[in-house]
C-alpha cells in the first residue's frame, strides 16, 4: 500500500443557498496523518465526503495522487471511508465484513479468506473472523472497520470521528493504536474530529476549520503556540481573553489598554493604534508573582476567587477589575496557602494580540 | 399470568387473560374447530334406499289390488299380513332415508375428484406465481419509498400507494375488468388505431388468459407486499449502503449482500400475506374470468357450500387450502431464516 497526496483546488460546496464549505485550497501530503479539527457544523464532514466522492464539489477540483476525481464515484476512488457509526454489516461475519471489498472486486474466495486473516491479524483480532459484529466490543468493532477499509488497499483512508462512540479510556488507547496502524501501513490518513486532544495527539498536521473555512493548517505545536486566528487560539487549548484598545505599536510588539491595565504582547494580524484588539494569554503562561515582577513584563493585581484541583495541576480563578482570569499552576506544597491578594505576571511573548474576530465557545 | 398480576393487580390481570382467552376461543378455535369437525364426517347419499322404498310402495299397491280382488277371507288375511310386513319395512327405510347415519373419516379429503385436485394444485401454483410477480414489482417500489427518495417524496409515494385502497376491492377489480374487457379500454385503443377489428369480434381476449387474474391480483394485493418491505427497509442504516459503495460494490451486489438480507423479514411477511390472500381470493378470479377462464380453488369451495350444498366436502376443501397455506408460511420462514419474532416486528 502506498499513500497518495490529496489536493483541494478552490473547492467550495453549497447545498441550495447555504454554503457548507467556502472556497478552500488544501494540500495533504502522501503518507501523512492529517486531521481536520472543528466544532460540529463547521463543514468538516462535508469536506471528507467530498474527498471520498459522496458529494461532488459545487466548484473546484479534488485531486488524489495528482489525478482529477471529477465524475468519479466513491467506488472508483483510491479512498476508503470509516464511518462515524462504523456501518459494519451486521448480518455478515467479521471475516466477511473485512473481505467485502475484495468480494466486490471479484477476488476468489480462498484469497479473500487469506487476506481477511492477515488484516485481522494486523488489527490484533485473530480468531474473531467467525463472530458477528454485534458479538464484539466497541474497540474491537472499531478495528474491524479499520481492517475492512484497509482490505481494499486504499491510498487514502478517511476517518469520520470513528472514536466518538467509545469511552474515554478506550478512546485514548485507540489513538495510539490508530497512529501505530498508520505508521505500519504508511498510507495517508485523513481524520475528522471535534476533539482537539485526538487531533493534537495523533496528527502530523492539523487543519482547524470553522464555519466552512480553514482557519489554519499547521502541526500541533504551531497550532498551540502560534495560532493564526483568535478562533484557533481559543479553540485549541484554554485561553484568557481580554478586550482592549491598541495604545502603541512597535515592530511586532503592541501595547493594549484593557480593563486590567496596559498590557503588551505579540502582534498577530493587522493592528492600528486606537483600534479594538483581543489579548489572549494561556492559563499556564501566567505566573503567580510573589515578589516584584521583572521589568517589561505584564503584571496584574488580582484577587483569588476560587480554586479547583485537577490532579497534577491546580486551576485558579482570579478576579481583576471585573474580569475573571484563569491561572494554571503545578500542584505543589505552596498552593494550599495562597494569599487572597495575588499579582499575576506573564511575559510579552506569552500574550498574543489579535484584531477583533470570531472566538470559539461563543 | 403471574407477571401480569404483578404489573396490573389480580382483577385486571384476570380480565386481560379472560378477554384474551375469549378472543382466541371466538375468533380462532370455534370457527376453525367447526370447520374441521364438519370436514371429518359425511352422510352417505341414500339413492339405493329411495329405490327400495319406491319398489316397496309398488309392491304394496299390487298387494292391495290383489287383496281387493280376492273374496276368500283366508287369502285376504294372508295378503293383509304381507301388506303389514311391507309397510313396516317402508317405515324403517323411510326413517333411514330421512336421517342417514353420520360416518366419520377422512373420505372427504380423499374423495376429491381428479379435476378438483388439478384445480387445487393449479391454484397453489398460480398463487405462488402471483406472489413472485408481486415481489418483483414491489421490491423496487419499496426500495424507492424507503431509501432512495427524500422524506417528502416518500410521503407522497406512500399516499399514492394507499389512496387506491380507499376504494372497495371489488370496484378496483371491476376497473381492471373494464380495462381488459373485449370492448375494454385497451382493445378500444387498439381498435381506434386499427390494430384489432372490434366490429368483427377481432378483439384480443385478455380475460380468457390467467394473466388477467394475475394482473388484477397483484394490483389488489400490492400494498400487502410493499408495506412490510418498506417497514424493514426503513430501518436499514443508509451508511451501510454508502460503506458498501465506498468499498467498491456494484449496485447489484449492494442489493444482494446488504439490502435484501436486511429486508428478509419484510419480504417473508409480504410473501406470506400475498400468497394467503391470492390463494384464498374469490372475488378476483370470479370477476376477472367470468367463468371463461379456469376456476380457482376458492370458487370450488364456494360451490361446494352453496351450489352442491355439501358443507362437509366444502369444509374439507377449505381445510386442505388452510393446511397448504400454513405449510407455505413455515417453508417461507425456514427459507428466509426468520422466526415468528422477526415477523411480529
Amino acid at each position: 500500500m502506498r499513500g497518495k497526496d490529496v489536493r483541494l483546488d478552490k473547492v467550495s460546496i453549497r447545498f441550495g443557498d447555504s454554503i457548507a464549505v467556502q472556497p478552500t485550497d488544501l494540500a495533504i501530503h502522501a503518507g501523512e496523518f492529517f486531521s481536520i479539527l472543528g466544532p460540529s457544523g463547521c463543514g468538516k464532514t462535508t469536506l471528507l465526503r467530498t474527498i471520498s466522492g459522496f458529494i461532488q464539489p459545487t466548484e473546484g477540483r479534488v485531486l488524489i495522487g495528482g489525478e482529477d476525481m471529477a465524475g468519479k464515484g466513491p467506488n472508483e476512488r483510491p479512498t476508503a471511508l470509516i464511518f462515524q457509526n462504523l456501518a459494519l454489516f451486521p448480518l455478515m461475519s467479521v471475516a466477511e465484513n473485512v473481505a467485502f471489498g475484495l468480494e466486490a472486486r471479484g477476488v476468489p474466495r480462498a484469497e479473500r479468506q487469506r487476506r481477511a486473516r492477515e488484516l485481522l491479524e494486523l488489527v490484533a483480532l485473530e480468531g474473531f473472523g467467525d463472530k458477528k459484529p454485534a458479538d464484539l466490543s466497541g474497540g474491537q468493532r472499531q478495528r474491524v472497520a479499520i481492517a475492512r477499509a484497509l482490505a481494499v488497499e486504499p491510498s487514502v483512508l478517511l476517518l469520520d470521528e470513528p472514536l466518538s462512540a467509545l469511552d474515554l479510556k478506550l478512546r485514548q488507547h485507540m489513538r495510539t493504536e490508530l497512529r501505530a496502524i498508520q505508521r505500519r501501513v504508511g498510507i495517508t490518513f485523513i481524520y475528522i474530529t471535534h476533539d482537539q486532544g485526538e487531533a493534537l495527539a495523533m496528527s502530523d498536521r492539523v487543519a482547524v476549520m470553522s464555519r466552512g473555512r480553514l482557519e489554519q493548517v499547521a502541526d500541533a505545536d504551531t497550532l498551540y503556540a502560534d495560532p493564526a486566528t483568535p478562533f484557533v487560539a481559543s479553540f485549541v487549548g484554554e485561553q484568557n481573553v481580554l478586550h482592549g484598545t491598541v495604545a502603541g505599536l512597535t515592530d511586532d510588539i503592541v501595547q493594549v489598554d484593557t480593563p486590567v491595565g496596559r498590557l503588551s504582547g505579540r502582534v498577530k494580524g493587522p493592528l492600528a493604534v486606537g483600534e479594538a484588539a483581543l489579548v489572549l494569554v494561556r492559563p499556564e503562561r501566567i505566573a503567580l508573582g510573589v515578589g516584584g515582577a521583572p521589568a517589561g513584563e505584564n503584571v496584574i493585581a488580582a484577587r483569588l476567587a476560587s480554586r479547583s484541583l485537577e490532579g497534577a495541576s491546580v486551576h485558579l480563578v482570579c478576579a481583576a477589575a471585573g474580569q475573571n482570569l484563569t491561572v494554571t499552576v503545578p500542584n505543589g506544597p505552596n498552593v494550599r496557602e495562597l494569599p487572597e491578594e495575588l499579582s499575576l505576571s506573564f511575559g510579552t511573548r506569552d500574550a498574543l494580540v489579535f484584531p477583533v474576530g470570531a472566538l470559539a465557545h461563543g | 399470568m403471574g407477571s401480569l398480576a404483578r404489573a396490573y393487580g389480580r382483577p385486571l390481570a384476570t380480565l386481560i387473560t379472560g378477554i384474551t382467552l375469549l378472543w382466541i376461543l371466538v375468533l380462532i378455535l370455534v370457527p376453525l374447530g367447526a370447520m374441521v369437525e364438519q370436514s371429518l364426517w359425511w352422510r352417505d347419499s341414500k339413492g339405493d334406499v329411495s329405490l327400495a322404498i319406491d319398489r316397496l310402495y309398488n309392491d304394496i299397491s299390487l298387494i292391495e289390488l290383489d287383496r281387493n280382488a280376492e273374496t276368500d277371507p283366508a287369502k285376504q288375511a294372508a295378503f293383509d299380513k304381507a301388506l303389514a310386513e311391507k309397510q313396516a319395512e317402508v317405515a324403517t327405510l323411510e326413517a333411514e332415508e330421512k336421517n342417514p347415519p353420520k360416518t366419520y373419516g377422512f373420505a372427504n379429503f380423499t374423495r376429491m375428484s381428479a379435476l378438483h385436485f388439478y384445480i387445487f394444485v393449479r391454484t397453489i401454483l398460480y398463487a405462488l406465481l402471483v406472489t413472485a410477480l408481486a415481489l418483483v414489482v414491489c421490491y423496487p417500489v419499496a426500495y424507492v419509498v424507503a431509501l432512495a427518495s427524500g422524506p417528502r417524496k416518500a410521503v407522497i409515494l406512500m399516499v399514492a400507494l394507499i389512496v387506491p385502497y380507499a376504494i372497495n376491492e371489488l370496484l378496483r377489480v371491476y376497473a381492471w375488468l373494464m380495462i381488459l374487457d373485449y370492448r375494454g379500454v385497451i382493445n378500444g385503443i387498439l381498435g381506434w388505431f386499427g390494430v384489432v377489428d372490434l366490429d368483427n369480434r377481432g378483439w384480443i381476449p385478455f380475460l380468457e388468459n390467467p394473466s388477467a387474474v394475475f394482473l388484477a391480483m397483484i394490483y389488489t394485493y400490492v400494498l400487502f407486499m410493499v408495506f412490510p418491505m418498506v417497514n424493514t427497509l426503513e430501518t436499514l442504516d443508509r451508511n451501510q449502503i454508502e460503506a458498501a459503495r465506498d468499498l467498491g460494490a456494484s449496485t447489484a451486489r449492494i442489493h444482494r449482500r446488504v439490502i435484501i438480507p436486511h429486508a428478509k423479514p419484510g419480504i417473508a411477511v409480504g410473501c406470506i400475506m400475498t400468497f394467503m390472500l391470492s390463494a384464498g381470493s374469490y372475488s378476483v378470479p370470479a370477476i376477472m374470468t367470468r367463468g371463461q377462464g379456469g376456476d380457482w380453488f376458492s370458487q370450488l369451495v364456494y360451490r361446494q357450500f352453496y351450489e352442491s350444498n355439501n358443507w362437509n366436502m366444502g369444509s374439507a376443501y377449505a381445510v386442505s387450502l388452510l393446511v397448504v397455506c400454513t405449510a407455505f408460511i413455515l417453508i417461507m420462514m425456514r427459507l428466509f431464516g426468520v422466526g415468528l419474532r422477526d415477523i411480529a416486528k
